[in-house]
């Protein structure tokens, strides 16, 4: 979690922490005030709590004791001690329950809003991590947002706390309560200092756990190459290397939470022993009474965890802002205040209505792709990307394109459809040039099948329709050669398929991604190297069932026989550029390297 | 989650004698921590009897007090500066002792963590079947950490929380019996009845953690399958699908904290009630004449070393059962034993002769056999292309060389020793498998390679990249062997090759390798060919081959089906015999589509 170096390019500075933080409350405003009203209340009645019991005393000190003593004050003080603490009760429950509410109600704004944006907004969304990281902006940064509210709601409470109690105690006598009470604010300046040290000895505390939990999962995941290698003890020795770390980083986070705790507890101790200190010559003066002190001593303890919660919330303001700049980057092209946008929920009653797929506009007549050029991310091994391809596609065509590993056809297709940026060139739908290719080249224009398609934990059905009308279910599962996985697999179309497909096999994933691409209509149909996981049969017979019966364009990267040999038009790619294209035979007999990847097939 | 709810698991539950096993586990651990546990103990007495004095000097402090202007002002001093010197030694000594028991708890943890771990690995893998990874970090790190909250906090907030309430009450024997017995009575009440309600928490609060792991689960799916579900135009219907998720989550998310409140209000509510009917009491004795003022105040400030520790224990005492169940179920794994024990002679140096006698193999005892009295003996140094139909028992038969399992009748011999006498340690040593799934850990290359190994030299490392013929893809690398590998940029030909890799760092005598089936782009393929030749050349080896070309390279052939041996001898002979299925498989193919070799094995062979 290191601050990435372009962060500063989604700086939120605090006037715009400030300002989303107002335009989340106001999703619910009446529900923020009550939270105000009510928290108020319940940091009020303590400081109600410690002047009932001092004038207790106050009333008790002037009883004699002895039979028949007058004790009707002391007990009408007790009374009103005793409704105070009924009312705390109730007020307590009633702001919890609505503090729960406000939370759960901005988390979920914010957390729908994000993914909103990464799922339907238009241009090309690329994760600046992997999904694991870009979670914990919708976990770890959604809840610092949602303290930060929640400091606002305390705040408001535990100032006026702070004001009446030190009114209650000037009363008294005010320079007792300066010299009592002015280093007090000193726990302001301590925990500002260290909370946010705090914070890092947890942070790193979270992600050194995060490591062992990965690493014993990683272990017992591969525990048959494990033991196969005989490297058990290395991988103990490992575990408990990382065992260590999370040692340091929980001392680190034990011992600076003493520390607080510790200042702050002798603060509260230190101010006790002067009120005593200095107490005891008033009462020697006549000025204090035994009231005046338990006074003191009682509010004197939570009025330094209250200034110490002052010292936290410049802390969390700044936390807060930090949280929606990694956000920002989250969503990268997206307005500061997207996070923050009022759209409905539906955590009541009804869910929002889905909108109606337009229908399309213009069919394909051609496609085409002038001088594209585009990089394929900052992934390791990956070899690069694609630079200045021309090609053109045309109704009811199939073309294939080919090439060795590196030579870019799966960054070719990805820039085509807007899943990767391109650097230079265009596109053109029917001669028209296409803007956002992202936007655009979805169903019913298109449709893709990536070369590891992504399954969601849901059944198989789910995943083939996803969001598609049922009608379509049996012929996409036909179409893809599905059916007779439907057999072997207990539940057929309602077996659940795991986390991302891990309970099929690779096969079975691929056919499901092309059942899903073929459940939406679309007029052209891009395949990202299905043949990875489908053998040669499957794949012949996938593309005569689609051309049989479907009126398709398809454009299908493969460097099999089973696609070449039917391609209407072949495009040979070789380190990123196009090195030759044209139909197959006369590609065999002018390009070597379309020879040569011919040949290697044969083998 | 709990073992307590089926009845399964009770039946399952190890008998009475066990109890004292797990307490054995907890000694074995603590053991060695004893003077820093000693230490512990007399901060916390310490602490505890100078913090229960704090208030009598505030009582005697509020008696002097009351003489007003009679009072004695250097006796009131005395008693603010020893109060603030008491504080602040509490203070101290508190932080030092949580400190401690932190340190104590994450030393015993972690050895016992690191011990888990290394006993769960030498289980055998018909053990491993039965549990899954989540499963195990459930059982290493969750069970342990439950534990290690228990060794940390039980002694400092338990122990500690314990001490402070009991001296509390002494107290209160001492100011009056009847409030002694009262607040005695009070406190018992209070923490059976908050020990009570805090169930009710249990259930609503793991539905929470369920929903929300499937909500997080739910963004993490889709964030990493982002690409397919926009070119699919998916959003919309996916988010409306996280809308669904999120409610189910918000509605858990408030019945939980709901559950969970109950308890503050509980808590709240008899703390109410107990503290006016503690100032009703001082206030009746003092009008009473027993008690005085400072006294009354007394009674007061105690109750609030009532509600602190009692507080503190509610809490402690679900973890306590927390910890107490976690210590059985590692009691438990730690009592599982390995099915395959291991023998005490080592292979001698060099590429030693595989041999098979009368192998017979089951899975379980009731289930079929998977393997047949498979004989066969294959010489030092040379390379067997297993063949067979997908289930015939190809996989098993390796297996046993690596003795994952042991044949249920027969022997199999590595340099004419049965493998069941060699030891486990040095066979693995010696045996290297490669499968055709390659398991690649999120970490740096050379610890992928190595396993974690910081013994191995990262030239070592460098250089079987480069033998496999990875060097370009090396040399393509930010840190060399130091960059971290991230799952999925890996080709299925790379993986291989890094498996590859892997074995030539352990120099082993007998190589098994399962060659993948799936089709290679032919660049990689090639790569893949020399360094497979490479890898071989000069140990027995068995192939479980997918293509022709590779089992032509072989010096022996056998042909499995249904687990029996349906043909084995040297290639020449095989092919040149007309009758033999190999021969078969290669008058096939002669004439075939290019594509399928694999598919001509799975027609042909019986």
């Amino acid at each position: 979690m290191t601050t990435h170096p372009d962060l500063h390019r989604y700086r939120v500075d605090g006037r715009q922490t400030f300002a989303l933080a107002r335009r989340i409350i106001a999703y619910n405003p009446a529900l923020f005030v009550l939270n105000m009203v009510l928290w108020a209340s319940v940091y009020l009645l303590p400081a109600a709590m410690a002047w009932t019991v001092s004038e207790l005393f106050r009333r008790l000190e002037l009883v004699t004791p002895g039979p028949g003593a007058e004790l009707t004050p002391v007990w009408l003080m007790l009374g009103v001690f005793a409704a105070i603490r009924v009312l705390r009760f109730g007020v307590f429950y009633a702001a919890f329950l609505k503090f729960i509410e406000l939370i759960g109600t901005t988390g979920a704004l914010l957390r729908r809003n994000l993914l909103n944006y990464l799922l339907t907004a238009s241009g090309t969304r690329t994760l600046p991590d992997t999904p694991a990281e870009a979670v914990s902006r919708f976990r770890d940064d959604v809840e610092d947002v949602n303290q930060y509210i929640e400091a606002w709601v305390d705040g408001f409470g535990m100032a006026l706390f702070v004001l009446v109690s030190v009114w209650l105690m000037l009363r008294v006598d005010p320079l007792l309560t300066l010299l009592t009470v002015a280093p007090l604010f000193l726990m302001i300046v301590v925990v500002s200092r260290l909370s946010p040290r705090i914070r890092t000895y947890r942070r790193r505390m979270r992600e050194a756990t995060a490591r062992v939990t990965d690493f014993i999962g990683e272990t017992f995941g591969a525990v048959g190459a494990v033991k196969l290698a005989g490297r058990e003890e290395q991988m103990v020795a490992h575990l408990r290397r990382l065992g260590e770390t999370r040692q340091k980083a929980a001392l680190g986070d034990v011992l600076l939470t003493e520390l607080i705790r510790g200042v702050n507890t002798n603060m509260v101790f230190l101010a006790t022993g002067l009120v005593l200190l200095l107490g005891a010559r008033l009462v020697v003066g006549g000025q204090m009474v035994v009231a005046d002190f338990v006074l003191f001593i009682g509010l004197l303890p939570r009025l330094t965890g209250t200034l110490g919660f002052f010292g936290d919330w410049i802390a969390t303001h700044r936390r807060t802002g930090v949280a929606f700049e990694r956000m920002g980057r989250l969503l990268t092209d997206a307005p500061t205040d997207e996070p923050a946008r009022h759209a409905p929920l539906g955590l009541r009653g009804e869910l929002p209505a889905l909108l109606p797929q337009a229908a399309l506009a213009e069919p394909l007549r051609e496609l085409e792709v002038r001088g594209l050029s585009a990089q394929y991310g900052h992934e390791v091994g990956a070899s690069g990307g694609v630079q200045d391809v021309n090609l053109t596609v045309r109704r009811g065509q199939f073309v294939v394109v080919t090439g060795r590993i590196g030579s870019g056809k799966s960054t070719l297709v990805r820039a085509l459809l807007g899943l990767l940026p391109h650097q230079r060139g265009e596109i053109l739908w029917n001669g028209e040039r296409v803007v956002d290719p992202a936007s655009f080249f979805v169903p019913p224009r298109s449709s893709y099948t990536a070369q590891l398609p992504g399954l969601f934990s849901d059944t198989l059905r789910e995943n083939v329709l996803s969001g598609s009308g049922e009608e379509r279910l049996d012929r996409a599962v036909r179409l893809a050669q599905l059916d007779t996985d439907l057999a072997q697999l207990g539940q057929g179309l309602n077996t659940p398929v795991g986390a991302r497909g891990v309970k099929l096999s690779g096969g079975q994933v691929q056919r499901t991604a092309v059942a899903r691409m073929l459940a939406r209509d679309a007029d052209l149909l891009v395949f990202d190297d299905v043949s990875s996981a489908l053998d040669a049969r499957t794949e012949s017979a996938l593309w005569d069932a689609l051309s049989r019966e479907l009126d398709a364009t398809c454009l299908v990267v493969s460097h099999r026989r089973a696609a070449l040999s039917r391609a209407d038009w072949v495009v040979v790619l070789g380190g990123g550029r196009v090195l030759d294209q044209g139909p197959l035979p006369e590609l065999l007999e002018r390009s070597a390297e379309m020879r040569a990847l011919w040949a290697e097939e044969a083998d | 989650m709990t073992a307590e709810l089926s009845p399964a698991a009770a039946a399952q539950r190890p008998p009475p004698g066990d109890s004292a096993r797990t307490l054995a586990v907890l000694g074995r651990y603590l053991a060695p921590l004893k003077w820093w546990m000693l230490t512990l103990a007399a901060l916390l007495l310490a602490s505890t009897a100078l913090n229960l004095n704090l208030p009598q000097l505030l009582a005697r402090f509020v008696d002097g007090a009351r003489l007003g202007a009679d009072a004695d002002l250097a006796a009131l001093t005395r008693l603010a500066l020893t109060y603030i010197a008491f504080a602040v030694a509490v203070q101290l000594m508190n932080a030092a002792a949580t400190y401690l028991g932190a340190r104590v708890g994450w030393q015993a943890t972690n050895q016992l963590r690191a011990d888990l771990t290394g006993h769960l690995l030498s289980l055998d893998m018909a053990e491993h079947k039965e549990r899954t990874p989540g499963e195990l970090i459930e059982r290493i790190d969750g069970d342990v950490t439950a534990l290690s909250n228990f060794f940390s906090q039980f002694a400092v907030r338990v122990f500690g929380a314990g001490l402070l309430l009991l001296g509390a009450l002494v107290m209160f024997w001492r100011v009056n019996v009847w409030i002694g017995l009262g607040v005695t009575l009070f406190a018992a009440l209070t923490l059976w009845a908050m020990n009570r309600v805090r169930k009710i928490g249990v259930e609503p609060t793991r539905r929470e953690r369920e929903s929300s792991a499937q909500l997080y689960g739910y963004v993490e799916e889709r964030l990493a399958g982002l690409d397919d579900v926009r070119a699919l135009g998916a959003g919309e219907h996916h988010l409306r699908g996280f809308l669904q998720v999120q409610r189910e989550f918000f509605r858990n998310f408030l019945a939980s904290w709901k559950a969970r409140a109950t308890v503050w209000q509980l808590s709240m509510g008899l703390f109410a009630a107990g503290y006016v009917a503690i100032l009703s009491a001082a206030v009746g004795l003092y009008a009473a004449g027993t008690i005085t003022l400072g006294t009354a105040f007394l009674l007061y400030s105690y109750m609030s070393m009532v509600e602190e520790p009692i507080d503190q224990l509610s809490q402690q005492l679900q973890d306590l059962q927390k910890a107490a169940a976690s210590l059985s179920r590692i009691g438990e794994l730690l009592a599982l034993r390995s099915e395959l024990p291991s023998g005490t002679q080592e292979l001698s140096a060099g590429a030693p002769e595989l041999a098979f006698d009368r192998v017979s193999f089951r899975y379980s005892p009731d289930s079929e056999p998977v393997l047949k009295d498979v004989s066969f003996s294959l010489p030092a140094g040379q390379m067997l292309g297993l063949l067979g139909r997908t289930g015939s028992g190809k996989t098993t038969l390796t297996r046993l060389v690596s003795r994952l399992y042991d044949p249920s009748a027969g022997a199999v011999r590595l340099g004419g020793v049965p493998t069941t006498n060699l030891s486990l340690t040095g066979l693995r040593a010696r045996v290297a498998v490669v499968s055709q799934d390659v398991q690649v850990f999120q970490a740096s290359v050379r610890d992928n390679l190595t396993f974690f190994d910081p013994q191995v030299p990262d030239e070592q490392v460098a250089a079987a990249l480069r033998e496999v013929g990875l060097g370009d893809w090396l040399d393509g690398l930010a840190e060399g062997v130091q960059t971290p590998l991230p799952t999925g940029s890996l080709s299925a030909g790379q993986q291989q090759l890094l498996a590859f890799a892997r074995v030539l760092l352990r120099d082993p005598a007998v190589v098994i390798l399962d060659e993948p089936s799936s089709r290679l782009d032919p660049a990689t393929e090639a790569t893949l060919t020399a360094a497979m030749t490479r890898l071989l050349r000069g140990r027995t080896a068995i192939v479980i081959a997918h293509r022709l070309e590779t089992v032509a390279r072989a010096d022996q052939i056998l042909v499995l089906g249904a687990g029996e041996v349906l043909e084995f001898g040297a290639r020449e002979q095989l092919a040149a015999d007309p009758k033999s299925q190999y021969a078969a498989l290669l008058r096939a193919s002669a004439g075939a589509d290019e594509e399928s070799a694999e598919a001509l094995m799975e027609e042909l062979l019986v």
